[in-house]
């Protein structure tokens, strides 16, 4: 009896044991088991631009799946959702025939028909609520928008930029159910609310990004370019305003090619060729356009004023080198003034070697040329220079009008921003607010600046001079009337030399005196005229005549 | 010479005073505490089988009744048997325990013969629609047999060949037993061995006795591979492919708490618990009333084996002793193996909880059983009791 009693308190220490300590364990286990979990899925924030446009919405969809153990009447489930669905009916048996706890039939479906088949109460046909993500202007600034993947979840661009931001939480309905699946009545369910994601407001200005898609989808066809970038931002506090890469992509259908690519390219390779967005991806020798870059160093320097008298030949000899300045008969003599309205390359290799590699080097750094701009955006690449004890005169002097490194076009318009703006390195940038589900603003995204990189005084004369280059200069062609406009042209011969490729560029900004816009315009590879004052100046010319007035600009 | 010649007369005294003893009785004490714990823990049984068993019920029958239905009827008849056992005068089982003991072993054969099997087992003998299982009796048999012996052949009990023999009909029934259902073996092996125990004045013959029994059923275990994975369940359940139910199981008791989900509120049931009306009903009982009603339930049996172990102390001869003594060792055995299972303490093993699990044989074999108790009790004198 004793024993008897031994051994049954033996046995209540081992209940207790599991019924006290382990109890956690063993029932989170049970529930494990026992519990079916429905996610409700949380809407994704939405991206508006700086207006309140809807760039990035969601659309409501379903997905319908079968649970083979509450089908009564199969034939007619199968029949119903090939119709509906207009799937293939023996695709549709097999999976309604599958013995599984529960079996996705479709999702992405419209919610119209969604409706109706949840109206035929099927037994056993289960419908879920779903979000996809899309995209009321499709192709509108799709390499910096970006797209998101099946699970909503951002793939390239802002949407994966922000995916923190704009991903909600999805929410849960757990069921008790029988060890065959079917929901036990009368047991409360636990019921976990989604949570939506944040939303995006950013700089982009649906009109002008409109607009000048518009421009570049002229231009592309006019002069038959492989691409057209157009890059709109304001000087001062680098938001961006419109950002392209012509030819855009469908952001609806982002895995389908909008070109034919070569041959022995993997598909996915071309993919992401048609997603990379040559702003931020990609370098170029920026050419002419960087003589904004030399001429401030030379003005920081303190070796150049305006007024400074040079003689140009139509080449320079360097070394042993005989560099040619576009205009082979040569510019003959000229100030300063008229060397950069002239864009003539002998007067900058001048002036480059004045202030020489090391002092060259140091103001590029200022001017954030060796470092990414930070942009918003994912895989911004970063400049190729030579390394500074590599750089002999050759190099200075061609590095003096654009040419030998490479830069994006990013890159260029930040520190020609800082060079225009009084001298403050901003960070160029999409993200602005963040707000919640009621769209108020739960945070102000906030950016790097740097002030003090260029003085005043050199700023001051950058501007006139660079208003001097389109008033008189070879950047005419973006004159308009009534505005004051400044900016420099520049084409680029694409490496190697001789495949005779170029790019046209133009960047230019407005009112010259007090810039609150900064737009640069790149045309990959024209056909015919290439010189980027004759194509891509008139570009920013159309640009400014519509935004300026838009952004309440007024004229002078 | 005198003293063997009255030896002899005293025997001849006491057998013609057993042949005068009446086949009924009635009136005297009767522990009435006894048959209303009984009476609970049938109840309790009841009501615990309709919840445990409801969801299966209403999925193969439709009637989620069926099988407390069936269990109802059972325990009704049982509680008649109760009585009448109750009355039959126990002391008259001496006439025919050896041919209740060689009839036990003829029916544990012939199950092999006409037996039904379910789970890979045969056990089962059918009687028209109704089925029984031989080693359900088998225990009656080896309980009253072993009382018997154990009072007729004390001489043996000095030595190990003469427990031997004392127990070679028993020990024949249990191996044809093990054959099939090692559990109802160990708990027959188990009621003998006590038995032995408390006839005994010689303690090492029947620990060496014991230990040779234990001997035998490890090799019984490790005859077969299908009890090595059993071993292997045990210590891995939530690895071993047979783990599963002893899992379910832990479930189902981790799920109850302090206080349960209350009656009827078992999901582990639910089909996720496999015999949970049955050998598995301890499980659904911890789940669906916590620690406090597993520990009611223990006490409630704890209760009724001290009951026991009163009368048996009481009784007025050895013989009336050893049978309370073989039920109550029956009970305790049982609760013991069907607890230590559920809380995965022992290997797994398919035994019934006393009075309680689904099983129309075992609970009418332990209602005759507690008649069995309740007739010694009757020879109890009054005093003694209170």
């Amino acid at each position: 009896m004793l024993a008897c009693l031994l051994i049954l308190v033996i046995m209540l220490a081992r209940l207790t044991t599991i019924m006290l300590v382990k109890s956690e364990e063993y029932g989170q286990m049970a529930r494990d088991i026992q519990e079916r979990e429905r996610s409700i899925k949380a809407p994704r924030g939405i991206i508006y631009d700086r207006n309140g446009n809807v760039i990035a919405g969601n659309k409501p969809v379903c997905s319908i799946s079968v649970i083979h153990s509450q089908i009564t009447d199969k034939e007619e489930v199968i029949r119903v959702l090939s119709e509906k669905l207009e799937l293939d009916d023996a695709e549709v048996r097999k999976k309604v025939e599958k013995v599984s706890s529960r079996e996705k039939i479709k999702s992405n479906v419209d919610k119209a028909i969604a409706d109706e088949i949840r109206a035929l109460d099927l037994d056993g046909v289960m419908v879920d609520e779903d979000y996809k993500r899309y995209y009321p202007y499709s192709t509108l600034a799709s390499k910096v928008i970006g797209f998101t993947g099946g699970d909503n979840q951002g793939i390239v661009g802002l949407e994966v930029m922000y995916d923190d931001v704009l991903m909600g939480t999805d929410g849960s309905i757990k069921t008790l159910t029988d060890a065959r699946g079917i929901e036990i009545p009368n047991v409360a369910e636990t019921r976990v609310e989604p949570i939506a994601g944040n939303n995006l407001i950013i700089s982009i200005d649906v009109n002008i990004q409109q607009y000048i898609e518009q421009m570049a989808a002229e231009i592309l066809e006019k002069r038959n370019a492989k691409r057209v970038c157009i890059i709109v931002m304001n000087p001062q506090n680098g938001e961006i305003y419109a950002m392209t890469d012509y030819p855009e992509y469908n952001l609806n259908d982002p895995f389908t090619l909008t070109y034919t690519p070569e041959e022995g390219i993997s598909n996915e390779d071309a993919l992401n060729n048609m997603w990379r967005n040559f702003c931020i991806n990609d370098t170029y020798e920026p050419g002419s356009t960087f003589k904004i870059v030399t001429a401030t160093s030379a003005f920081e320097e303190g070796v150049l004023t305006e007024n400074d008298g040079f003689y140009c030949p139509g080449y320079k000899i360097v070394e042993d080198r005989k560099i040619r300045c576009h205009k082979v008969v040569g510019h003959g003599s000229e100030t300063f003034k008229e060397g950069i309205m002239n864009s003539c390359n002998p007067v900058f290799m001048e002036i480059g070697a004045r202030v020489g590699a090391n002092q060259f080097y140091y103001y590029m750094d200022k001017l954030g040329l060796f470092e990414k701009t930070g942009v918003d955006l994912p895989g911004e690449a970063n400049s190729i220079f030579h390394k500074l004890e590599n750089v002999g005169s050759v190099e200075l002097a061609t590095m003096s009008f654009g040419q030998s490194f490479q830069i994006t076009p990013l890159q260029l318009m930040r520190a020609v921003s800082a060079i225009i703006n009084g001298g403050t390195l901003v960070t160029p940038h999409f993200g602005v607010y963040i707000t919640d589900e009621n769209n108020n603003i739960i945070d102000r995204l906030e950016y790097e600046t740097v002030e003090g990189v260029v003085s005043e005084e050199t700023s001051e004369t950058m501007k006139y001079l660079l208003e001097a280059v389109v008033s008189e200069g070879t950047g005419k062609n973006a004159y308009i009337e009534g505005y004051t406009i400044g900016g420099k042209t520049a084409t680029s011969e694409k490496l190697p030399r001789s495949s005779n490729k170029y790019i046209s560029s133009f960047i230019g900004f407005a009112p010259a005196d007090n810039p609150q816009v900064l737009t640069l315009v790149l045309i990959d590879e024209p056909e015919g005229v290439y010189y980027g004052g004759t194509i891509a100046a008139p570009v920013v010319a159309d640009i400014y005549t519509n935004i300026l007035p838009y952004l309440g600009i007024e004229k002078k | 010479m005198a003293s063997n010649h009255q030896a002899v007369s005293s025997q001849q005294n006491k057998r013609r005073a057993e042949k005068d003893e009446p086949w009924i009785v009635s009136g005297g004490y009767f522990d009435f505490q006894t048959l209303f714990l009984t009476i609970i823990i049938v109840l309790i049984g009841l009501m615990m089988v309709y919840s445990a068993s409801s969801y299966k019920a209403v999925l193969y029958t439709g009637d989620s009744a069926y099988f407390v239905k069936k269990q109802a009827r059972f325990a009704l008849f049982g509680l008649f048997v109760v009585y009448a056992v109750s009355r039959v005068n126990y002391k008259k089982y001496k006439i025919f325990s050896k041919v209740m003991m060689v009839g036990a072993i003829a029916l544990c054969g012939i199950v092999f013969i006409l037996g039904i099997s379910t789970n890979g087992a045969t056990r089962w003998i059918p009687i028209g629609s109704f089925q029984f299982q031989p080693s359900e009796v088998a225990k009656i048999a080896i309980i009253i047999y072993m009382s018997h012996v154990c009072v007729v052949q004390l001489k043996n009990l000095e030595t190990l060949g003469g427990i031997f023999r004392m127990c070679l009909l028993p020990i024949i029934c249990i191996g044809l037993i093990a054959i099939e259902n090692l559990s109802t073996a160990i708990v027959c092996a188990g009621v003998m061995i006590v038995i032995l125990f408390v006839s005994s004045p010689k303690f090492l013959n029947i620990v060496a006795f014991a230990l040779i029994c234990v001997a035998g059923a490890a090799v019984m275990l490790f005859a077969t591979g299908y009890r090595t994975d059993r071993i292997d369940a045990w210590l891995h359940p939530e690895t071993s492919e047979h783990g599963f139910q002893t899992m379910q199981s832990l479930y189902a008791i981790g799920s109850g708490g302090l206080f349960g989900r209350g009656l009827g509120q078992s999901i582990q049931k639910m089909g996720f618990l496999p015999e949970s009306h049955n050998d598995m009903i301890f499980s659904v009982i911890c789940e669906e009333l916590g620690l406090f009603g597993a520990l009611g339930i223990m006490i409630l049996f704890v209760m009724l084996l001290m009951r026991m172990w009163f009368i048996a102390k009481h009784t007025e001869d050895s013989f009336g002793g050893f049978i309370v003594t073989g039920v109550m060792t029956h009970i305790a055995v049982q609760l013991i193996i069907n607890i230590g299972v559920v809380t995965n303490t022992i290997p797994p093993t398919g035994v019934t909880l006393p009075l309680i699990s689904y099983g129309g044989t075992s609970l009418v074999t332990m209602l005759i059983e507690i008649g069995l108790v309740l007739s010694v009790s009757r020879r109890i004198k009054p005093i003694n009791a209170s």
